[in-house]
């Protein structure tokens, strides 16, 4: 278990952030008051409102992308600045104040167990049930839940979590591969390159501010993208075990 | 069209197939694009070897547009050479991408203390 600050200071908050300047200063400031030992990085994923401006100050280191990349892209960029920087843990937030840092403590508790590569901040794990989530979103989560337990033996209930704690040494893995939005397709391929996947109960508030990066087409192209890229992963994931033995 | 056409069109399809799937698992095509290939193709194989849809499909397409059989090679070709286009098309985003990616890390400031050490 995570008790002293030198043990904390070697994990690092990310937040990727698109178009989030209504929410973003306050997530960056709640997250230096509950999590003071850890750094904290921004991915401006090209955000075109004053998300950078709000960051002026905050005391977050801001990397930003010159373009739009996706939320994938954006994780992708926060695990290659902490492989760099030698940290332990990256922990990833969502920017729009859905998720309380607070939180963070007692899933960094359960990570530290060793018992896992990646631990994820899950809003099903305790019910196993969609409880309150729209018919349409509540069949996808399904969907793709069973999928991950299918074909990796281990069912992950919240695959679409942002709350995540993800440890070193699949910095390599999650770098050499590419990703959609850092769900289903990233779970399975780390599963089947024998990473251990965790799940941890957490509470998330409702978004308040912003839009959710899911637009209608992407309903429908999502899914099938996922799909598709669940299937090559564990293609891919067996490849890599080849190549590394 | 006659079996050996399906035949010849099902391994066409597969190969169409196995490419753009090779083409994702290398990131050397945005899965995006990918997917419209791959359903596309499932589509065509899944029509080419249920005959009353072959029958169908050929009824329709006379009716509207009176074309020869060989018309399929060059839509094969099309499909091929757009395949070869949108790989080059992620390609590039690929090379824009990770460019992106390091001017951020890079460049990456604030008054915090999480400067890249390497």
């Amino acid at each position: 278990m995570i008790t002293s600050p030198a043990q904390l200071s070697r994990s690092m908050v990310a937040i990727p952030a698109y178009n989030e300047a209504a929410t973003i200063r306050g997530v960056v400031d709640r997250v230096r008051a509950d999590l003071p030992d850890c750094d904290v990085l921004v991915v401006n994923d090209g955000s075109r409102d004053d998300t950078a401006a709000a960051l002026a100050g905050s005391g977050a280191v801001v990397a930003d992308h010159l373009c739009n990349l996706g939320y994938g892209r954006a994780i992708q960029t926060a695990v290659l600045y902490a492989a760099r920087g030698g940290y332990d843990r990256l922990i990833t937030l969502d920017a729009d104040g859905q998720h309380d840092p607070a939180q963070v403590r007692p899933l960094l508790a359960e990570f530290d167990s060793g018992r896992w590569d990646l631990l994820i901040g899950s809003r099903y794990v305790a019910s196993k049930a969609y409880d309150g989530v729209p018919l349409g979103r509540r069949a996808g989560m399904q969907l793709f839940s069973s999928i991950v337990g299918l074909v990796a033996q281990h069912r992950i209930y919240d695959t679409t979590s942002g709350l995540k704690i993800i440890g070193r040494q699949t910095f390599d893995a999650l770098t050499n591969w590419q990703f959609i939005d850092f769900h289903a397709e990233a779970l399975v391929y780390l599963m089947r390159m024998g990473f251990r996947v965790g799940e941890y109960p957490i509470t998330v508030a409702e978004r308040r501010h912003g839009q959710s990066m899911y637009s209608t087409i992407s309903h429908i192209k999502y899914p099938l993208k996922t799909m598709l890229m669940v299937v090559l992963g564990m293609v891919q994931a067996g490849v890599m075990k080849k190549r590394i033995s | 069209m006659t079996a050996a056409g399906i035949a010849v069109s099902v391994v066409i399809g597969a190969v169409l197939l196995l490419w753009v799937v090779n083409l994702i698992r290398n990131d050397r095509l945005y899965v995006g694009y990918g997917v419209i290939f791959v359903l596309g193709t499932l589509a065509a194989i899944g029509v080419l070897v249920v005959p009353p849809l072959l029958a169908l499909l050929t009824r329709a397409s006379n009716a509207l547009l009176a074309v020869p059989a060989l018309s399929i090679v060059p839509l094969a070709l099309l499909t091929f050479l757009m395949v070869y286009v949108f790989a080059q098309i992620t390609v590039l985003s690929n090379r824009v991408m990770r460019l992106t990616q390091e001017l951020a890390i890079r460049n990456a400031h604030g008054d915090g203390e999480a400067e890249p050490r390497a």
